[in-house]
C-alpha cells in the first residue's frame, strides 16, 4: 500500500515536472485530459482495433471440422499451386493451412494507415479549429504578450491540442507493433517507420498552425477546408500506392515523399512475401523514383532516411513562418530573405525530381511540368511576400525614419519589411532560372534554347502578374485583396481560353500564345524574333504599370502638409 | 535620459487606413504614478494603450519603459514581464477554473513553485476569488470575470499596469471593489496608466492626468496642477436676507469672476479666482456687511467639468 502510494507520488511528481516544462501544454492538458473524454478516445480506439481484427478474421476460411466444405478461397490461404492464389488446402490434420504471416501484415498496414490519417487529418482540424478559435476570441493576444517564446507556445500547442487523439493512436501501438513483429518486418524498420509517421506529423502540424494563422476571411471554414484538403491529398495518394502498377519515376513521384505509408512498402517487402499477395505499392516500384538521376529510394535505410529528412527540411520551414506569423500577424506572411532561402530549396528538390530521365521529349514534357510549378510558386511568392495597402503607405511615408535597412532604396527592396514585393520575385525568379539554366543546356541537345526562352517569359509573364496585383493592393479598391486575386486569376485563365475559342493554335500563331501563363509549351513554334518582341512586350508592361505604382507610392509617401499644401494649389488654381 | 520614467514615448504614431489613431505622440509617466487617460471615444487611448503592452505595432516612433526599448519580437522577455495589460474586453478561457487560469498566466509569466503558489493565493485574496478558486470560468458573473482578469493581469507582479476602461460594464458595488483593488497596487508601487470615461474615479485615483483628442495628447500634467491651471474655485452662498443685497456686496470683490443664482432657492454660486485666504476674507467682508448668511460652501470644478469645459468632445 504504502509501495503503490510512493509510486503514485513519484508519478504524479513527474508529471507535474512534465506540464512544468511547457505552460501551453499545461493549459492544453487541463482543458481536454478529462476522464470522460479519455474514457470516450479509448473506447473509440478499442473498438477501431476491434472491427479491424475481426474483419480481417472474416477473411479466414470458415471452420470446417467436419471435412463438408470441399473448396474455399480466402487471401490468407496458401493457393493450390495450380495457379489458383487463392485457394485453400488443409495440412494432415484436416486444419487449413493460413499464411498468418500475411494476415499480420495486413493488421500492422491497416492500423499503420488508419493511424496517420487519424493523426494527419484530425490532429490538424483540431490545431487549426482550436488556434482559429483562439484568435478570433482575442486569447491568443495574451499569450502573445507573455515572455514565453513563440516556438514554447506553438509547441504547446502542437503537443497538447491532439492530446485526445495521440491518446487512442497510443492504444494502437501495441497491437501495431505485435502485429508487425508478428508479420518478420525488422524492428529496426517500424522504429524507422514511426520516426516517419513523427516528422509527418511535425510537418502537417506547422502547416496547420500556419493555416489557422493566415488570414483567409472565413475562419469558421478554415479547419474543413485545411484538413479536408490533407484528407483528400493523403487518400488520393494512398490509394494510388495500393495500386501497384504506379510509376514514381516522373516529377509527380515528388508528391508522395509528402504521404509517410510510403514507407510501408520497404516494410512489407522486409517480410518476403510474394508480392502478389500484398497489395501495395513494392519496393521495386519505389525504386524507380530517382533524384538527379540517382535511385536513392532502392535502399531502405537511404530511403527513409531522406523521407524523414524531406519531412523535417519543409517543417523547419513551416515552423520558422508560423513562429514569425505569430508573433506578428501584422507582417507579410514570410520575409524577402526567407522567400530566397525557400525559392533555392524548391528549386533544388524540384529540379532533382524533373531529372528522372535522358529521354529528350519525355525531359523536355517535365521541364514544362517544372515551369509550370514555378509558374504557381511565383504567384504563391506574389500572395506571401505582397504588404498590405496600409503597410506599402506606412513604407513610403515613413521610410527614411524607421528604415531598418540604412536608407538605400534597393536594400529595402530587397530585404525590408513592407515594401513592395515586385523586385523580390523578380530575384527569387532569377534563382530559379539561374539554377535551372545548367541543366537546361546540359541535357537538351536541340531544344534547349526554346525550353530557355520559356522559363524567361514565363518569368517576365509571373512578374507581370506581380506588379499588377501590388498595384491593385495600393489602390483606394474595398475589396482590394479580392479584386487582386480575381484579376491575377483572370490574366491566367483568360487569354488562353479566348484563343481556345477563337480555334487559333500555338502552333499556328505562336506569337499570341507566348503572353499566356506557360510560354515554354509553345517556345519551339515561335521564332527567335517572336520570342524576343514578347520579352520586350512583357517588360514594358511591367515599366509601365511599375511607374504607375511608384507615382501612386510617392504620393502616398507624401507628408500631410505636402499634401495639403497640393490640395490648395489645385484649388487656388 | 529616459530612466526616470516608467514609460517614454517619442514620436510614437499609429496611422490605420484613413486616419491616424496617434500622432507623433511624446508621453512621459513617472514610476510609480497612476496616470488617467481621458478622451473623447476615438481620441486614440485604446491604440495607445496598446502599443504600450506591445499589442500593436507603432507606424513609427519609439517607446521605452523603465529607459529599455520595447519591440514587439521575441528579444525582450524579460521588458514583458515588467508589463501587465488588460483591454476593454477581458477574453477568458471558459473551460478552465480559475484556479488552473490563474495557475496558466502564472506559468507563462516563469513563476515558479513554490512562490507561484503562494502568489496563486495572494491575487485570489486580493481579488476576493478565494472562494471561486474551484469554478469554472464560464459560471462567473461579469464583475468577477473582470476581477479574475485584472488576477491575470497582476499574477506576474508586473510594475507597469496599463488598464484600458477597466470598470466599463460594472455596477457600483463592483466599480468600487475594483477602486480598492487599484488602491493597494498603487500603495504596491506598480506604475498604472489607466483609461476611463467615469472620471470621477479618475480623480480620486490618479496623480496625473493626459487628455487625447484627434490622436494628439493635449494636456499632460499631475492632477494638482491640472486643478490648479483649469478648474475654478466655487463658493455657493446662500442667504435668508435679500439676494440683492449679496449680489451688490459681491460686485465689490474683484476676485468674484460671476455668479450664477440657483433657481428656487435663495442661493447661488460664486466663480471665484483667489486662494483660500481669499475665501476667508470674503466670508468676513459678507459678514462685517450684515449678511444673513446660512450657507457658505467652498468647492472646486471637478475632473468632469473641466473635461466638458476644455470642449474635447470631438472625436478622430
Amino acid at each position: 500500500m504504502k509501495q503503490n502510494r510512493r509510486l503514485f507520488q513519484e508519478q504524479n511528481f513527474l508529471w507535474s515536472r512534465f506540464l512544468d516544462w511547457n505552460p501551453q501544454l499545461f493549459r492544453e492538458v487541463k482543458g481536454k485530459l478529462k476522464t470522460r473524454n479519455v474514457v470516450i478516445a479509448a473506447a473509440m480506439a478499442v473498438v477501431i482495433q476491434f472491427v479491424a481484427v475481426i474483419a480481417l478474421l472474416g477473411e479466414l476460411p470458415k471452420p470446417d471440422p467436419e471435412g463438408i466444405l470441399k473448396s474455399q478461397v480466402s487471401p490468407y490461404c496458401l493457393g493450390n499451386g495450380y495457379g489458383d492464389n487463392l485457394a485453400c488446402t488443409k495440412d494432415m490434420l484436416g486444419n487449413w493451412v493460413i499464411n498468418w504471416q500475411l494476415l499480420w501484415l495486413d493488421l500492422f498496414m491497416i492500423l499503420s494507415i488508419i493511424s496517420i490519417f487519424a493523426l494527419l487529418v484530425i490532429g490538424s482540424y483540431m490545431l487549426i479549429a482550436d488556434t482559429v478559435k483562439e484568435e478570433s476570441q482575442g486569447t491568443l493576444n495574451f499569450i502573445r504578450l507573455s515572455p514565453q517564446s513563440a516556438g514554447s507556445i506553438l509547441l504547446g500547442k502542437v503537443l497538447g491540442v491532439p492530446i485526445l487523439l495521440y491518446c487512442g493512436v497510443l492504444l494502437f501501438l501495441p497491437l501495431n507493433l505485435i502485429s508487425g513483429l508478428a508479420a518478420k518486418i525488422p524492428l529496426t524498420l517500424i522504429l524507422g517507420f514511426y520516426s516517419v509517421i513523427v516528422a509527418s506529423c511535425a510537418f502537417f502540424y506547422s502547416l496547420a498552425l500556419l493555416l489557422s494563422l493566415v488570414n483567409l476571411g472565413f475562419p469558421g471554414l478554415k479547419p474543413w477546408l485545411g484538413s479536408g484538403l490533407l484528407g483528400v491529398f493523403l487518400f488520393t495518394l494512398t490509394r494510388v500506392l495500393f495500386d501497384n502498377y504506379v510509376s514514381l519515376d516522373n516529377p509527380a513521384g515528388w508528391l508522395f515523399l509528402f504521404n509517410p505509408s510510403l514507407v510501408l512498402s520497404y516494410l512489407s517487402d522486409a517480410t518476403y512475401l510474394p508480392s502478389s499477395k500484398i497489395d501495395f505499392l513494392t519496393a521495386d516500384k519505389l525504386a524507380e523514383l530517382s533524384f538527379l538521376g540517382q535511385t536513392f529510394w532502392a535502399n531502405a535505410t537511404i530511403g527513409i532516411g531522406l523521407i524523414f529528412g524531406h519531412f523535417c527540411l519543409w517543417t523547419y520551414w513551416c515552423w520558422s513562418i508560423a513562429k514569425r506569423r505569430f508573433l506578428n500577424p501584422e507582417k507579410t506572411l514570410i520575409s524577402k530573405t526567407q522567400s530566397y532561402w525557400l525559392t533555392g530549396w524548391f528549386v533544388a528538390i524540384a529540379l532533382g525530381f524533373t531529372l528522372q530521365t535522358t529521354r529528350q521529349s519525355t525531359l523536355e514534357d517535365y521541364f514544362i511540368f517544372l515551369q509550370f510549378c514555378l509558374g504557381i510558386w511565383g504567384l504563391g511568392l506574389i500572395a506571401v511576400l505582397s504588404p498590405h495597402r496600409q503597410a506599402l503607405h506606412d513604407w513610403a511615408r515613413y521610410r527614411h525614419q524607421v528604415s531598418s535597412q540604412g536608407n538605400l532604396l534597393w536594400k529595402e527592396l530587397i530585404f525590408g519589411e513592407n515594401s513592395p514585393s515586385t523586385i523580390a520575385v523578380a530575384i527569387n525568379l532569377i534563382i530559379a532560372i539561374a539554377y535551372i539554366a545548367p541543366s537546361i543546356l546540359i541535357h537538351f541537345n536541340q531544344n534547349r534554347y526554346f525550353v530557355l526562352w520559356g522559363f524567361i517569359l514565363s518569368a517576365g509573364s509571373t512578374i507581370l502578374l506581380a506588379v499588377v496585383a501590388q498595384l491593385i493592393l495600393t489602390s483606394k479598391t474595398p475589396k482590394r485583396a479580392a479584386v487582386s486575386i480575381i484579376t491575377v486569376t483572370s490574366m491566367l485563365i483568360v487569354p488562353p481560353l479566348c484563343l481556345g475559342f477563337a480555334e487559333m493554335s500555338p502552333q499556328a500563331t505562336p506569337f499570341v500564345w507566348l503572353f499566356s501563363f506557360l510560354p515554354a509549351a509553345v517556345a519551339e513554334h515561335a521564332t527567335i524574333s517572336n520570342l524576343i518582341l514578347a520579352v520586350l512586350g512583357q517588360w514594358l508592361a511591367i515599366s509601365l504599370i511599375g511607374f504607375q505604382m511608384t507615382r501612386r507610392l510617392k504620393q502616398a509617401g507624401a507628408s500631410e502638409t505636402k499634401i495639403l499644401i497640393n490640395r490648395n494649389a489645385v484649388l487656388s488654381d | 535620459m529616459h530612466q526616470e520614467f516608467a514609460i517614454a514615448t517619442y514620436g510614437l504614431t499609429k496611422r490605420f487606413e484613413g486616419y491616424i489613431a496617434v500622432n507623433d505622440l511624446d508621453l512621459q509617466v513617472k514610476a510609480g504614478e497612476v496616470y488617467g487617460l481621458i478622451g473623447p471615444n476615438g481620441a486614440g487611448k485604446t491604440t495607445l494603450i496598446r502599443m504600450l503592452a506591445a499589442a500593436e505595432e507603432p507606424t513609427k516612433g519609439e517607446i521605452y519603459l523603465h529607459g529599455d526599448r520595447l519591440l514587439r519580437d521575441d528579444s525582450n522577455s524579460i521588458l514583458k514581464q515588467r508589463i501587465g495589460y488588460l483591454p476593454d474586453d477581458f477574453p477568458l478561457y471558459d473551460d478552465l477554473t480559475v484556479y488552473d487560469y490563474l495557475d496558466y498566466f502564472a506559468r507563462l509569466y516563469l513563476l515558479k513553485q513554490p512562490s507561484r503558489r503562494r502568489r496563486l493565493q495572494e491575487v485570489l485574496e486580493l481579488v476576493q476569488l478565494e472562494n471561486k478558486s474551484k469554478s469554472i470560468i464560464s459560471t462567473l458573473s461579469r464583475g468577477m470575470k473582470q476581477r479574475l482578469s485584472l488576477a491575470r493581469t497582476i499574477i506576474h507582479e508586473p510594475i507597469l499596469l496599463l488598464l484600458d476602461e477597466p470598470v466599463s460594464g460594472l455596477d457600483p458595488l463592483a466599480r468600487q471593489q475594483f477602486r480598492q483593488i487599484i488602491k493597494v497596487l498603487q500603495e504596491a508601487g506598480m506604475t498604472i496608466l489607466i483609461s476611463s470615461h467615469v472620471l470621477s474615479d479618475l480623480a480620486e485615483l490618479c496623480t496625473s492626468i493626459g487628455i487625447m483628442e484627434l490622436g494628439f495628447l493635449v494636456e499632460s500634467a499631475s492632477l494638482s496642477e491640472l486643478y490648479k491651471k483649469l478648474s475654478r474655485q466655487q463658493i455657493t452662498l446662500g442667504t435668508l436676507g435679500k439676494m440683492e443685497i449679496l449680489q451688490q456686496q459681491l460686485s465689490q470683490n474683484s476676485l468674484v469672476e460671476t455668479w450664477e443664482i440657483i433657481p428656487q432657492s435663495n442661493r447661488l454660486k460664486v466663480n471665484f479666482t483667489g486662494g483660500e485666504a481669499d475665501c476667508a476674507a470674503l466670508l468676513r467682508s459678507l459678514i462685517i456687511a450684515d449678511i444673513p448668511l446660512t450657507e457658505f460652501h467652498c468647492s472646486q470644478e471637478d475632473l468632469e467639468s473641466i473635461f466638458l469645459k476644455l470642449g474635447h468632445q470631438q472625436t478622430s
